[in-house]
């Protein structure tokens, strides 16, 4: 059977996108593939497709849990019941009865600290795996930008596993990342798929303000014209939450928030609310976007600047999914690049905390328990946020064998601080672009070694846009909910009443 | 409106200015603490357990605040306030928010709503024919709950919406007080996803606690129509089925059982807790009072549990002292474990 044959009959498509031929072709004829995939370009199906091939059990290890818990239900949603996640989700019982029927699953999502768990390796060891996939791989990198201290173990659990047919996803990762997740896995022979991080579609504009009510004034300004749906991303969810409110306020859009610190329930409303178009923008801090696959987002609009070129890539690059044109329109004021350099700081553990906490467990033996995790109360104790937490955690376990525990205060110490200067460093970039006056194309592909080959149009600010060009053309505003009643609401959705729009 | 703070004024004037204004708080976060349940019970507060578990400190600082300076209360010093003349007609003249149970249903608040928002969601698709939509609740025991429910519940696919939307609007229409609007407007169902929290409060001009006072009520109000008329709604009735009944372990106490279950020592759960070796003795005991399958036997050997036992029938007594006296291998915890798991059988 040809590949396209295979497509059709699993998963209802015609053709492959950018990139999933190459990879695919590579692993069923035996390569270890290392893939650069845009995002949006249905990554899950480079070894969704060639796992119903390959005899054996397909195993990925994925670092975000909400992401994974979307994966699994994609898969559940074409029609594949043999897929499971085995993540700190689970209660105790759920994953015992996971692992007693993991024959069962033919593809397996598992988070980083679960492998960590010998009793677990153990027992996928001792299953025949015909793919070892590591999504998100640049998290591998200590030069990527979100390197966590878990992935760096992957090699390691690679080949406690015998070393099987790998591939390792990502979807932004610069040259040097690259080389390192190869070497990180130890992949030798590997084929590598990178297609051009570049997005044709999207034209990229930077419009330099005088301060926050400016930039306040040109949101609203720009949401009013622009043609939509559309996303507009803050760092900071109050500021998230503060715009959508006035968006409604001003009666320009219908308009919902959308951050990390909102219960899960409501975030999966507000998601599906901008999917079922009853919001046309969204606020939202970069907790917004993953797996969420809505075509037709016209703008992407930054209100602070990202942590470093890669989120903002990724970020803008949720338009124009539908192959139309698209706009990215980020705002800048001076004095902007203070927030992700606080923001950087704050994502790693202070030298206080890290002092107080090797204070803390000195000469405390049973400070690792069996999973080799620290006791949640110190977490409390030491006021550390989940991803400092997470980071620390991560680190201590990856040191534990190789750093005497003395001497593990100062490396833990040191390499901080190699984390800060990175993320400074990445920061730099970003506003050295921003300063750049040269096509922001262009330079966005230098960053990740790519030549610009084809000019677009329209480009870029630099290379001259006509805005205007994005409005919307007619008022199609789409009319305020009309007042229906609960019951004809409940007739609606429960008896298929044929309430009008 | 006034709700919330009809409730704060109805607490304050039962506890009588012996509490601190935080009892309150607590109470109405539903703290799992030995103090605020005793407390719950001592003023007849249960209804109002755990009944705004979002509400947080500084909003509740702030709501005291705008009482105080809208002459509902009196700051009587140290925490403590009373009812103003005010805040007392008020009380007079309103009426509190009578379906409001949260000692008994605080806990299946949640997952009742849960599994209605799942259902109606499942129903609602099943009557257009659609199969592929994304689920609004990730909850994996309540897409299992959906499934049986399906199974059993013997109902064609195609009627599950109908017959859905009778016993819904059956179980609101004799409702006196009740805004259904509070719980339809958040449901999802095909290509019409529920508004949120927010979204509903403003919808109904409320102010978000006050909605979601208004939310638990009418929950609460459904819960006990569907339990008092089992037979009306047989579909709604799995809707309260199979939950555990409240277990009234404290807050630490659970910690240390779910350690316990992991496997570790009472000595370990101490180290890793930093807390007292008697303290997590005192949860044990616990676990025997209230938790029936928990086995004491690893704690006390068999031999002891009936020489503690025998003791204490032939005595008359339940003093740790006198059976100490007379059972001197036996330590005061492990007399105590005996008599929380069988103390009350040993008199029979």
């Amino acid at each position: 059977m040809e590949l396209e044959d295979l497509l059709l009959k699993h998963f209802g498509f015609h053709s492959f996108k950018t990139g999933q031929k190459e990879v695919i072709s590579s692993l069923l004829s035996g390569c270890h593939t290392l893939a650069m995939l845009p995002t949006g370009t249905g990554k899950s199906l480079c070894y969704q497709l060639p796992g119903y091939m390959l005899d054996g059990h397909v195993l990925i290890v994925s670092p975000l849990l909400s992401l994974m818990q979307d994966q699994v239900e994609q898969f559940k949603r074409f029609g594949e019941k043999r897929v499971v996640a085995l993540n700190s989700f689970l209660t105790l019982e759920e994953k015992n009865q996971v692992l007693r029927h993991i024959n069962e699953y033919k593809f397996i999502f598992i988070s980083p600290e679960m492998l960590r768990v010998p009793y677990i390796l153990g027992i996928l060891g001792k299953l025949k795996l015909s793919m070892f996939v590591v999504d998100e791989a640049h998290c591998i990198s200590q030069w990527g930008f979100d390197f966590r201290p878990d992935y760096s173990k992957l090699g390691e659990i690679r080949s406690a596993l015998g070393n099987p047919l790998t591939l390792a996803l990502t979807a932004t990762a610069t040259y040097q990342v690259r080389e390192d997740i190869i070497q990180s896995l130890g992949l030798s022979n590997v084929t590598k798929v990178e297609s051009s991080v570049d997005r044709p579609n999207i034209a990229i504009c930077i419009e330099e303000l005088a301060d926050y009510h400016e930039k306040e004034a040109r949101i609203l300004d720009l949401v009013q014209q622009l043609e939509k749906p559309g996303v507009i991303y803050f760092t900071s969810k109050k500021a998230a939450e503060q715009m959508a409110a006035l968006l409604v306020e001003k009666e320009i859009c219908q308009a919902g928030y959308y951050h990390g610190g909102m219960d899960p329930s409501t975030r999966v409303l507000i998601q599906e609310q901008f999917i079922h178009n009853q919001l046309e923008v969204i606020c939202a801090t970069s907790a917004f976007g993953m797996g969420i696959n809505k075509e037709n987002i016209r703008f992407v609009i930054h209100y602070h600047m990202p942590m470093q070129i890669e989120s903002y890539l990724q970020e803008i690059g949720r338009a124009g999914r539908d192959g139309n044109q698209s706009v990215a329109i980020l705002l800048y004021s001076p004095g902007d690049e203070l927030l992700p350099l606080q923001l950087a700081e704050g994502e790693l553990p202070s030298e206080q905390q890290i002092d107080w906490l090797f204070a803390s467990i000195a000469g405390e033996p049973r400070v690792l328990n069996e999973q080799l995790r620290l006791h949640k109360d110190l977490k409390e104790q030491g006021g550390f946020t989940d991803v400092q937490w997470r980071f620390i955690e991560g680190l201590i376990h990856q040191m534990h064998r190789t750093v005497p525990m003395q001497q593990m205060n100062k490396s833990v110490k040191e390499f901080v601080a190699g984390r800060l200067t990175t993320k400074k460093t990445n920061i730099f970039q970003l506003k050295q672009w921003l300063d750049s006056a040269s096509c922001r194309r262009e330079h966005l592909l230098n960053y990740f070694g790519e030549m610009l080959s084809d000019q677009v149009q329209p480009c870029c600010d630099r290379c001259g846009v006509q805005l205007n060009q994005f409005f919307k053309v007619s008022g199609h505003f789409k009319s305020k909910p009309s007042d229906v009643t609960w019951n004809q609401y409940l007739a609606k959705i429960l008896i298929n009443s044929g309430l009008s729009e | 409106m006034l709700h919330i703070e009809l409730i704060i004024l109805h607490c304050l004037q039962s506890i009588k200015n012996e509490r601190t204004i935080y009892s309150i708080f607590h109470l109405l976060k539903g703290k799992k603490s030995s103090q605020t349940i005793q407390d719950a019970h001592l003023f007849s507060l249960k209804p109002f357990f755990g009944i705004l578990e979002p509400m947080t400190r500084e909003l509740f600082d702030r709501k005291i605040a705008a009482m105080l300076q809208n002459n509902l209360i009196i700051d009587c010093g140290g925490q403590r306030f009373v009812p103003a003349l005010l805040g007392e007609s008020l009380l007079q003249n309103n009426r509190l928010p009578i379906f409001i149970n949260g000692w008994d249903y605080h806990q299946i608040t949640g997952p009742v709503w849960e599994r209605l928002t799942l259902l109606v969601q499942v129903a609602s698709h099943l009557e257009y024919g659609e199969t592929n939509y994304i689920p609004i609740q990730k909850n994996q025991a309540v897409h299992s709950w959906v499934k049986t429910v399906i199974k059993v519940s013997n109902i064609s696919k195609r009627e599950m919406g109908r017959k859905l939307y009778n016993e819904l609007t059956k179980c609101f229409c004799n409702a006196d007080g009740i805004n259904p609007s509070v719980i339809v407007f958040r449901l999802t169902g095909f290509q019409q996803i529920g508004l949120t929290a927010e979204q509903a409060a403003k919808k109904l001009d409320l102010e978000a606690l006050d909605y979601h006072l208004q939310f638990t009520n009418t929950l609460h109000y459904m819960i006990q129509n569907i339990k008092d008329n089992n037979e009306q709604f047989p579909l709604l009735a799995y809707l309260i089925q199979g939950f555990t009944e409240n277990e009234e372990l404290t807050l630490s106490a659970r910690k240390t059982w779910n350690l316990l279950l992991q496997g570790y020592s009472p000595e370990m759960i101490a180290s890793l807790r930093r807390l007292r070796v008697s303290t997590i003795e005192d949860h044990l005991v616990e676990f025997a009072l209230n938790i029936n399958h928990f086995q004491i036997d690893e704690y006390v050997d068999n031999g002891l549990q009936s020489k503690i036992l025998d003791t204490s029938r032939q005595q008359g007594t339940k003093q740790l002292k006198v059976i100490k006296d007379k059972v001197k291998n036996a330590s005061y915890f492990q007399i105590r474990l005996v008599l929380a798991k069988y103390g009350e059988q040993s008199w029979n």
